[in-house]
């Protein structure tokens, strides 16, 4: 059935401001017109979105779909949902599934799972090394005959720094984006935080905010050498966000991205061993934070993406130690965004829509969503003066980890519109 | 001290007031004086049961903890589960139910990550003592040596300790210098770099050397104890090496005599590591005086923790 959102206000991308209008949407999910005071044709359904944005899908391009291997943290169904639920349009599934995607057979059965359940698109990645273990190269030309958009082991770099050298310059040749997990293996050992005051404190083994600035260090000089396009994973730390500006100043092909965690959070938020705050990189110190910020600001960080990551809370109410790393954020990004940081007034819709919504799908190779007659309506109605408690029962993820767990967000999402 | 509001368990030093502290070091005084006697028990905890749940191997604490509620007449229940019947973290919620069945109204808990005893207090109604837990905390040792310290310094505010070793890797260092700083006892460190965190407390000044440590007058020398297994080659290049530089021989020995300066150590001790036999041997080593304030100082900690079992 066609639909007319009255009198909200969205994003006007010729005119680069916020405006405020009606949409029709046709009922095969195409706005048809978009004006002032439109008529009510007949057997439309309305929607007053007075006071309310429409806002243009998210798309994030860091999601462990956890499908196939674990479902018990979460299934394509359920991430799809949550994905909905949270503004999210279109997103990257991670190779690290159990089996890991590393060919292009795999590929392709993770594909037609994803036809079946998934009514957004979700992107596919595969493996730089043969089965994650950053051993041998993994079958790049058939996963890229089945079009993945990046290479990556996710999750794992690849400590080999020759390997990664082998792939990068394989991955060349199918024009692929190399993706990196940006880790020190040898230096965050069996860390569990970040290395320093908390660190101490809680008596838990530290991870050095240098373990992840020598990876960023090292994959970028490799992209330097071998010309490959690099997209470095969840950038945490001030220094290593002076590495990626000094690296795009010296024209180096490379983008990277930041989570909401970590623009939002520091180590100083981990209170009482709550492993709800166990992540991968760890969360950092105010200083890191502050640059981060500045940092996607000013573009050095080309996007933000989740690094949604359940895990059940049953494997979550570990000690802190061995809790796995990694909570969900696919339902939560645009809000504690909006929370944190636009409703304060450190940034506003249009950076979020530029880093979550434009530039993501640009490094991925899609166009970004227009609020615009002629295109597919793809957008969330988002009530400003709303407000969101996070309870359990709120979540669509089966695994509600995450810190904003019970937590009441200013903002809400009415509807996502797809 | 009557304003004191009741505590159902001991996790670290952080989180107690002063008043508490000083309850607990109070009370242990005469628990102590009943050593002396022919009979050293009281009724207190008749009836009650103790559960000395240690993960990691413990005989001196362990047995301490049991000695001091035999001592309070509790019944004890030791339970020692090695590492290996242990499925990592994930069966703790688990093994947290069985406890609560047991309904013990103390459990006395030791476990190699930090954080468990947490967890187990807040999942059960019974009291929970942290025995130790990774690196984390130990929050009794650092009572017993507040009291072993204000025995021999009654004017303690003021005075001043150095812990010397792997502060890195030491609950006991954590726990004894957030308690020792809060008494206003200035706390100093001495040991290789690779061993003292920079993201140690501010008040914990590191030294370079024994002679900075010996200029600077510490009232007592607390020495850790050397986990040499892990450390030799990692952290340190040898336990010869280690010994030259940090441990506790005759010479520097001879410079605390001079200072009237106090040795403590937590035990077990590293004979000829962290110090030498001979050193063993000086006659203002207050290390036995720790063991036996341990179970005063225990005693003291059963007394005042209320269990939620006892609400009912």
């Amino acid at each position: 059935m066609a639909r007319l959102f009255q009198n909200g206000k969205f994003w006007d991308s010729d005119r680069l401001e916020m405006v405020t209008g009606d949409i029709l949407v046709n009922d095969e999910g195409m706005i048809e017109v978009v004006g002032v005071g439109l008529p009510v044709p007949d057997e439309v359904a309305t929607t007053d979105c007075t006071g309310c944005l429409l806002i243009p899908g998210m798309f994030d391009m860091h999601v462990h779909g956890r499908e196939p291997g674990d479902e018990h943290k979460e299934t394509l169904a359920s991430c799809a949902a949550a994905a909905i639920h949270g503004g999210v349009t279109g997103l990257v599934l991670m190779p690290d599934t159990s089996p890991p995607i590393d060919s292009g057979n795999l590929v392709k059965s993770l594909q037609d799972l994803i036809s079946e359940v998934s009514p957004i698109p979700m992107l596919t990645s595969g493996c730089l090394t043969k089965g994650r273990k950053g051993e041998r190269l993994a079958g790049f030309s058939g996963m890229a005959s089945r079009g993945v958009v990046m290479l990556t082991d996710s999750g794992s770099s690849v400590p080999c720094p020759d390997l990664l050298r082998r792939c990068m310059e394989y991955a060349k040749d199918f024009d692929l984006l190399v993706t990196t997990s940006c880790d020190t293996a040898a230096l965050t050992k069996a860390g569990a935080v970040n290395e320093g005051k908390i660190s101490y404190q809680l008596g838990l083994p530290g991870i050095p905010a240098m373990s992840q600035e020598i990876a960023i260090d090292r994959n970028i000089r490799v992209a330097q050498h071998t010309g490959a396009k690099l997209h470095l994973q969840q950038v945490s730390t001030a220094n290593a966000v002076k590495s990626v500006a000094c690296a795009k100043e010296a024209g180096t092909p490379v983008t990277c991205e930041v989570s909401p965690y970590h623009l939002l959070l520091t180590e100083e938020d981990i209170v009482d061993y709550n492993t709800h705050f166990k992540m991968s990189p760890p969360l950092r110190l105010e200083a890191d934070r502050e640059a981060l910020v500045a940092a996607l600001i000013d573009g050095t960080i080309d996007v933000i993406a989740s690094n949604h990551a359940p895990h059940t809370e049953f494997e979550k109410a570990a000690d802190f130690g061995s809790a796995p790393f990694g909570v969900a954020g696919l339902e939560t990004t645009v809000l504690a965004i909006y929370d944190g940081l636009i409703r304060p007034g450190v940034f506003g819709w249009d950076l979020l829509i530029e880093r979550y919504s434009d530039r993501p799908r640009e490094i991925v190779g899609l166009s970004s969503l227009k609020i615009t007659e002629g295109e597919k309506a793809e957008f969330f109605v988002f009530d400003p003066e709303g407000e969101t408690t996070l309870s359990r029962n709120y979540f669509k993820t089966k695994s509600p980890v995450t810190p904003f767990l019970d937590k009441t967000l200013s903002g809400a999402i009415r509807e996502t519109v797809i | 001290m009557s304003e004191l509001k009741p505590r159902k368990d001991l996790l670290d030093i952080e989180s107690l007031s002063l008043d508490e502290i000083e309850y607990v070091l109070e009370n242990a005084v005469p628990f102590k004086q009943l050593f002396q006697r022919s009979v050293k028990k009281v009724p207190t905890l008749r009836g009650k049961t103790v559960l000395n749940l240690f993960y990691e191997p413990s005989t001196r604490t362990s047995s301490s903890f049991e000695v001091a509620a035999n001592r309070m007449s509790a019944d004890v229940t030791n339970f020692t589960i090695s590492a290996s019947s242990v499925v990592k973290g994930e069966s703790l919620l688990d093994t947290i139910e069985t406890l609560q069945a047991m309904r013990s109204d103390y459990i006395v808990i030791r476990h190699q990550a930090a954080g468990v005893p947490g967890i187990v207090a807040k999942h059960t109604r019974a009291s929970v003592l942290n025995a130790g837990d990774g690196y984390h905390a130990h929050p009794t040792q650092a009572l017993l040596d507040a009291m072993t310290f204000r025995e021999v310094y009654p004017d303690f505010q003021g005075r001043k300790v150095v812990i010397v070793g792997d502060v890195l890797h030491s609950r006991v260092a954590r726990s004894t210098s957030t308690l020792f700083h809060k008494l206003g006892i200035e706390v100093g460190v001495l040991g290789p770099g690779s061993l003292i965190p920079e993201g140690r407390h501010e008040f914990m000044q590191r030294f370079a050397s024994w002679d900075e440590v010996f200029d600077w007058k510490p009232d007592a020398v607390y020495l850790l104890r050397v986990q040499m297994e892990r450390q030799e080659g990692q952290f340190f290049p040898s336990v010869a090496e280690y010994h030259k530089m940090y441990g506790m021989h005759s010479t520097r020995v001879q410079r605390m005599r001079e200072l009237g300066c106090y040795l403590m150590h937590p035990g077990p001790v590293n004979r000829g590591v962290e110090i030498t036999d001979e050193a063993m041997g000086y006659e203002k080593s207050l290390i036995s005086t720790q063991v036996e304030n341990g179970i005063a100082v225990r005693m003291a900690v059963l007394h005042w923790l209320k269990p939620e079992t006892q609400l009912d």
